[in-house]
């Protein structure tokens, strides 16, 4: 009896330890995850901001932002009359219809995936203090950011707001202009539309001073000439051609890059190229086995048995409409693949190509384009810069090169980049029989962002 | 002691004896087999203590002549005998009177069913036995009143939607705690690839003695901020002392599809779509010969085209998908049982082999599971025992609804696309042929020349120690550990390129997951009569630390289709590792008394910390009482001849969630941000220091009843629960660079009804007994702030104030203008006056959205016959679920659009509008230009069903036949699951939810699902 008690003694002696030492185990709920850190601790060093650098690069990177859809979009509406467009995918569709609703999902991500792209910019942007090693890397640092946050606005307010020239641009509402990191949800997180004016000037001011920052070389990223290319475009929105004319002779004189000699060679960056980027590239997105998809890839393109590394949704087949506008002997006429009784652009076959945004043959054309209206010849005559464009797709030189002939041109030289919309709107050409600038033309605030934001104001027809 | 208390129990026996004669009486306790019943209680009826049996059921007593005994045994009905003479044989039949069983309440508890206060609904291990489901979430739909199952998919060994009492959550997960002999199991989703999996697969679920599902707050609260979505306790087998038995069962059978779906023939297609493309080109004043115009596009680019040319010589040949990717899938089991052991020791073995193959081609799922449940007496004061199961499940798994290879999306091509291409004689699309056909990707290339496989080693264990310190109160300690290893394999080769961009030269991946998940429990329970009083305590800690560690491999280019390990990779592309883990630390206590057999009181807390809690809010208390009072053992009512037994009881608590995901307090940069092979970060959450759990109080009202000396008994419950602090993602303008930022904001209700009836309708040679349960629930999302939650297909499920979670959310159609075939919706905008303009329009950004359908049913229910004649026995269990809505727009789009794109259509779709004055509901055909294609109340169909789940007959041999062939027991079955389904529904299953879309507020999605399978097996079962 005695003994047996003091067993139960020494039972409950451990059973009380055993359930009130365990407390010490409260000290074990202190752990964090493995694949992420405390924002607190993510932006302490100068090698912390080139890391969130790179991030803006894989921000640009996804398929709603330059790795595909910005252009899709542009290509997908644009270029109705060259294309048929057979995807299931339901927003696209409608896209290439011109009939969008603000649900639509490709609308929404492109929304997200930019303006998630310049919180990753302003994050830098905000740490330029902890760039220490040099003033040029911290210029550097600044004049990426600043680039791609400007060169993203700028692409995002021509397509979700009525295009320069439609109406009072200093009133139309244009998107939000964001500068800050976001560290919490605050009223200020509210934002309304800036005008389409504000947009363009923030766009102008913040691309010239990328441009003055950034330096000549810069491996695959941001270059002073990027930035300069990205200006040449805007000011050919705005119809400011002597501006236009300008930054475009400057990338031409001075960024030391040449032409491609055979169009082709422009493409299949990795089946041919291996994963190199070709010389005339300005600014595109690096896509490789690893990381990254290329989304015209995934529309335009097809997997063709004979060329190993294709695929594609099989979405836009060429109509042979489009391909009747070519001259005889026209390379880039000849750059269509003929499979299961359609042709494809191929352009955009290779899996893991590089999605271009910029190259240097829109710089010649550019410049031609500008001359032609002013009636100068700064730089060269654009009788020699479309000749040079021409010569180069296996075409006779024009003697004569007007307005028409420098249009014609851009439009086969970059048919299916991604320029088609907004080549329309900024020549005030009809759309698929729109008028340029009928709002079925304008993407729609998404619905989502009209929800959770009352200070965004919806656009016509939505 | 034993002795002391012996006297003690025989001098108070003497005293309330003490003027009448007292007799011992010896007996003997067998079941119906006459199967001796150790442990079998034996009172004195109006006394509080009596004897057990031993291992040979046999016991001795002395009691007053004349007085009754009352012998009870777990799992059997009582028995009373009068104590007139010195020796009695009593037969105990297996338990049907629900009141006498002892259902189980976790960390150590039982409490005899007519004691409980709280609800608690017992599935017993026999009601699911054998059934031909391989997880045992399936086993238990309509077995419980308020326990909604829903398999979403016929595809084996996949996620199944649990709801205890509804939906009480929107961003955390709404599924029930699964513990398993103590331990919180692993649950979720650990799959790389297609829908999510079942972890419950690799559960045997013929090793389960009872499933016990903790409903109300009372019962729920010892599991405190686990338990708002109800705990399913599992109590797996153990030994019984007495004669070893071995039992073998083997089931054979096969399985196929529920239904089919009606498509349209090649001369129906064919008609359809050139009145598409007709319509195009008068349009856009084409001539249809044009070489340019649709109809000439639609002729040669698709119907010649996709059928090698075949369609211009024979344009009615028709080839239906669903004969490529439905098959006839076998089914084979084979379980072994031992159970035995003496007064010391006590074990449950068994083996189990299943192989079974699914309903659609290229799924299938093996399972290899072994069981050894071992109690050990050590002496007088320690008992040791522990359980332990290892598994191997391995399951060749189907691409999700989504993908293009999922064999059900073949459905979808034309009709004169031919399985096998002329020019090569392999599957359509194989390589050399033309890659391109048919219109889409051909998913028997990927049944073929692909192929991925999941393969889990689990093991599950317990081990415990139970010291008796005095009488009543007993320490246990127990140590858990769940041990999951899952290796996934993928391999596509070179022919899947089409739908596989990495395979040009074949493309391989291989994920090795590992999930740790251990579990301490430390308690003491206290258990004391004296006199009326009776109580009942434990009080004790839980720690669970859970680590998840995921690597996966991706590689391409191989020398060949015949190497298929990355070690012949030529680019290794991809590789990752990662972990994720979580800790909780609990305090527990929980005290039921009874007082007089009359008046019930319970009462429970539960103190919770864990790792996934902010940091101002790392600890939660959650406290519950509960109540009852059985009005039979009153003295006014204890003379009712008819009412038997009647109970009112109620309870309220408090209850959380906490599966609100690991780290989601924190604010954080991820490292995933690099850029063509160079490290980035990026900005990834925003922080909240406050988060904490999910808070739901739910109160329930109850009344148990038995009439006719229990031979109907039942129950009816009330309950409201409404949780607040819900976690929600809430959503955060895009333009910041985030989409949402997790809080405990909004707060939603649920309240219901429960009905349970239990009949014995005949008993004696012919038996028959009943089993109904009813439950309705009503949710109601309460207050979200104004926030906009969407999910599913086309984000049509939402998250709305006033309405249940997850409703349809889209323009409401209005059928077809008879004059021009337009699709038309109603406007629906609201007036000044508050009205809604119900004027319609062919513009679909014009109409409002509206609230379509609910895909949570008003009501589920269950009703079971079980009839059974001499040898013969027969089941007949139906179940069902009406009120909810399904959203077939998944599929609709492009399957049901008045031939949109060139999808093969629904045969109903051939009702389209063609001329002025045709009255339909489907519109004109329109080829790619959508006309009444868009997410509207058009793709939604009512989801009520009505199933023929199980009938099972069997055939018990005669003793004497079993006795000459030295068995113990000889059973023959047929049984059928799943035979016959009543619906209006107009695809494959009601019983549905497309996995890739699946999420807490995603459900009611249809995107060509694979249908519920149809089972047919014979099976015969032999004890020894």
């Amino acid at each position: 009896m005695k003994l047996f008690n003091k067993i139960n003694f020494g039972i409950t002696t451990i059973s009380a330890a055993v359930i009130l030492m365990t407390g010490s185990c409260s000290k074990r709920l202190d752990i964090y995850p493995y694949q992420s850190i405390g924002s607190d601790v993510a932006l302490l060093t100068e090698s912390d901001v080139n890391a969130t650098l790179i991030g803006c690069y894989d921000g640009i990177q996804s398929t709603s932002v330059y790795g595909g859809d910005l252009q899709l979009f542009n290509a997908l509406t644009g270029n109705k009359d060259d294309i048929n467009f057979t995807g299931t995918f339901a927003p696209l569709n409608d896209a290439y219809n011109a009939a969008m609703s603000s649900n639509n999902t490709y609308a929404a991500s492109t929304w997200a995936g930019v303006y998630n792209a310049i919180n990753r910019c302003n994050y830098v942007l905000s740490a330029l203090d902890k760039v220490t090693s040099s003033p040029e890397n911290r210029d550097r640092v600044e004049g990426e950011a600043t680039f791609l946050r400007a060169s993203m606005l700028f692409d995002l307010v021509k397509l979700y707001a009525k295009f320069y020239g439609d109406g009072d641009y200093a009133s139309n509402p244009g998107v939000p202009i964001i500068t800050t990191p976001t560290t919490e949800i605050t009223e200020a997180n509210y934002v309304s539309r800036n005008s389409v004016k504000e947009v363009y000037d923030f766009v102008i001011a913040e691309l010239t001073k990328a441009q003055n920052l950034l330096p000549e070389d810069n491996s695959r990223y941001a270059t002073k000439f990027t930035a300069a290319a990205m200006l040449s475009r805007v000011y050919m929105v705005l119809g400011n051609y002597t501006a236009a004319r300008e930054a475009a002779n400057f990338v031409i004189e001075n960024s030391g890059k040449s032409l491609e000699t055979d169009f082709e060679d422009l493409w299949f960056t990795e089946i041919n190229g291996g994963g190199t980027t070709p010389e005339e590239y300005i600014f595109f997105v690096k896509i490789t086995t690893q990381d990254g998809i290329n989304d015209m890839n995934t529309f335009f393109g097809r997997t063709i048995s004979a060329i190993p590394g294709t695929s594609g949704r099989s979405d836009c087949k060429i109509k042979d409409a489009h391909r009747a506008k070519y001259e005889a002997g026209d390379v880039r006429g000849a750059f269509f693949q003929l499979s299961g009784g359609n042709y494809y652009t191929k352009k955009h076959l290779d899996t893991y190509g590089d999605v271009l945004v910029i190259r240097l043959a829109e710089m010649y054309l550019t410049r031609a384009e500008a001359n032609v209206r002013l009636g100068e010849s700064v730089g060269a005559t654009p009788k020699e810069d479309v000749n040079l464009i021409r010569e180069r797709a296996g075409l006779d030189p024009l003697d004569v090169v007007d307005l028409p002939a420098v249009l014609k041109e851009r439009y086969l030289e970059f048919a299916f980049e991604g320029q088609a919309l907004s080549e329309s709107k900024r020549l005030k050409q009809p759309v698929s029989g729109l008028a340029w600038n009928s709002p079925k033309l304008i993407w729609p605030i998404p619905q989502r962002e009209t929800d959770v934001n009352k200070n965004l104001v919806q656009n016509e027809g939505y | 002691m034993r002795k002391l208390l012996l006297s003690l129990t025989a001098a108070l026996l003497l005293f309330f004896t003490s003027f009448a004669q007292t007799v011992t009486v010896t007996g003997k306790v067998t079941d119906d087999n006459g199967n001796p019943i150790p442990s079998a209680s034996v009172t004195v009826k109006g006394a509080t203590s009596g004897v057990s049996t031993d291992a040979q059921g046999n016991f001795s007593i002395s009691v007053a002549k004349g007085a009754t005994l009352i012998i009870s045994a777990i799992g059997y009905d009582d028995a009373s005998v009068v104590a007139n003479s010195t020796t009695v044989e009593v037969k105990l039949s297996i338990g049907t009177r629900n009141l006498s069983e002892v259902v189980v309440t976790g960390y150590g508890g039982t409490q005899i069913k007519k004691d409980v206060t709280g609800n608690i609904a017992r599935v017993k291990g026999k009601d699911i036995e054998y059934m031909p489901t391989p997880t045992v979430d399936q086993a238990l739909q309509g077995k419980a009143a308020g326990v909604f199952v829903n398999s979403m998919s016929g595809k084996l060994g996949q996620a199944v939607t649990v709801r205890v009492r509804g939906n009480s959550s929107i961003s955390a997960s709404s599924q029930p705690l699964f513990v398993v002999d103590g331990i919180p199991i692993t649950s979720g989703d650990l799959s790389s690839y297609g829908g999510a999996t079942n972890t419950l697969a690799d559960i045997n679920p013929n090793d389960i003695e009872s499933i016990e599902i903790l409903k109300d707050a009372s019962a729920g609260a010892i599991f405190g901020s686990r338990a708002a979505n109800g705990v399913v306790l599992i109590t797996t087998k153990r030994g019984k002392a007495g004669k070893t038995n071995v039992s073998v069962n083997f089931q054979t059978g096969w399985s196929e599809a529920t239904r089919r779906v009606d498509m349209l023939n090649s001369d129906q297609y064919a008609e359809m779509i050139l009145e598409g493309a007709l319509y195009n080109d008068t349009q856009d004043g084409i001539d249809p010969t044009d070489p340019d115009s649709w109809t000439t596009y639609v002729k040669e680019s698709v119907l010649d085209y996709y059928s090698y040319g075949q369609w211009a010589q024979n344009p009615s040949k028709t080839y239906n998908w669903q004969d490529q990717f439905f098959q006839k899938g076998p089914y084979n089991q084979a379980d072994v049982q031992f159970r035995g052991g003496n007064d010391r020791t006590r074990f449950y073995g068994s083996f189990q082999h299943l192989d079974q193959k699914g309903i659609i081609v290229g799924n299938s799922l093996i399972r290899t599971t072994g069981r050894l449940n071992l109690d050990q007496k050590i002496n007088n004061w320690l008992d040791l025992g522990m359980s332990m199961s290892l598994s191997r499940t391995y399951n060749r798994r189907l691409p999700g609804d989504n993908a293009f290879s999922s064999p059900m999306q073949s459905a979808a091509l034309m009709p004169m696309s031919p399985f096998i291409d002329p020019n090569t004689g392999l599957d359509a699309g194989t390589p050399p042929g033309d890659p391109g056909l048919p219109l889409y990707y051909n998913p028997m290339l990927s049944v073929k020349y692909a192929k991925f496989s999941q393969e889990i080693y689990r093991t599950l264990g317990n081990a415990y120690a139970r010291a008796k310190i005095m009488k009543g109160l007993t320490f246990n300690s127990e140590f858990g550990l769940d041990y999951l290893s899952q290796n996934e394999e993928g391999y596509w080769q070179s022919q899947t390129v089409r739908n596989n961009s990495s395979a040009t030269n074949g493309d391989g991946q291989n994920t090795g997951t590992f999930v740790t998940n251990f579990n301490l429990n430390n308690y003491l329970n206290y258990n004391k009569v004296f006199g009326k009083h009776n109580i009942d305590a434990v009080l004790g800690m839980q720690y669970q630390e859970s680590s998840s560690k995921y690597n996966s491999v991706s590689g391409m280019e191989y020398p060949s289709n015949s190497y298929q390990k990355i070690a012949s990779a030529a680019d290794v592309y991809a590789g990752t590792s990662t972990q994720t883990d979580f800790r909780f630390l609990s305090y527990f206590l929980r005290a039921n008394y009874t007082f007089n057999e009359r008046y019930l009181l319970s009462a429970s807390a539960r103190i919770d910390q864990s790792s996934r809690f902010g940091k101002n809010s790392r600890t939660g208390t959650f406290p519950a009482v509960s109540a009852g009072w059985i009005l039979t053992n009153e003295d006014f009512l204890s003379d009712t001849k008819f009412l038997s037994f009647l109970k009112l009881r109620a309870s309220y608590g408090i209850v959380g969630n906490a599966e609100i995901g690991n780290f989601p307090q924190m604010g954080l940069f991820s490292g995933d941000a690099g850029y063509a092979g160079v490290s980035g970060q990026r900005p990834s959450q925003l922080a909240n220091p406050d988060l904490q759990w999910e808070t739901t109080k739910q109160m329930d009202f109850g009344i148990d009843f038995g009439f006719f000396n229990n031979r109907l008994t039942g129950e009816i419950d009330y309950y409201e629960k409404k949780t607040d602090g819900l976690l929600l993602n809430v959503n955060v303008p895009a333009t910041s660079g985030f989409q949402t930022i997790t809080k405990n904001v909004g707060k939603l209700s649920n309240k219901g009804w429960e009905f349970v009836l239990n009949s014995q309708n005949f008993v004696g040679q012919f038996k028959w007994s009943t089993n109904l349960n009813l439950a309705f629930n009503k949710g109601r999302v309460d207050n979200i702030l104004g926030q906009v939650i969407t999910g599913g297909v086309s984000g049509m499920n939402r998250v709305m104030e006033g309405e249940a979670v997850g409703v349809f959310f889209a323009p409401e159609y209005a059928g077809v203008d008879p004059q021009n075939g337009d699709a038309l919706f109603y406007k629906n905008i609201k007036g000044t006056n508050g009205e809604l303009d119900r004027t319609t329009t062919n513009n679909y950004n014009e109409a409002q959205r509206v609230v379509i359908g609910d895909p949570n049913p008003d009501a589920i229910w269950g009703f079971t016959n079980n009839f059974s004649y001499k040898g013969f026995d027969l089941s007949v269990f139906f179940n069902g679920v009406w009120g909810n809505q399904i959203n077939i727009y998944g599929m609709g789009r492009y399957s049901s659009a008045n031939m949109l794109y060139e999808d093969n259509n629904t045969a109903d779709q051939l009702a389209r509008w063609q001329k002025p004055g045709d009255i339909t509901n489907v519109p004109q055909v329109r080829l790619y230009t959508i006309n009444g294609s868009q997410a509207s109340s058009r793709y939604m169909v009512k989801g009520d069903y009505a199933r023929l789940r199980t009938l099972t007959l069997g055939y018990n041999f005669t003793p004497k036949i079993v006795k000459t062939l030295r068995m113990e027991k000889l059973r023959v079955y047929v049984s059928a699951y799943n035979l016959l389904t009543i619906t209006q529904y107009p695809y494959w299953d009601p019983e549905v939810n497309a996995d890739d879309f699946d999420s807490n507020i995603a459900k009611g999605n249809d995107f060509y699902t694979a249908p519920q399978p149809r089972t047919f097996l014979f099976g015969i079962n032999v004890t020894f």
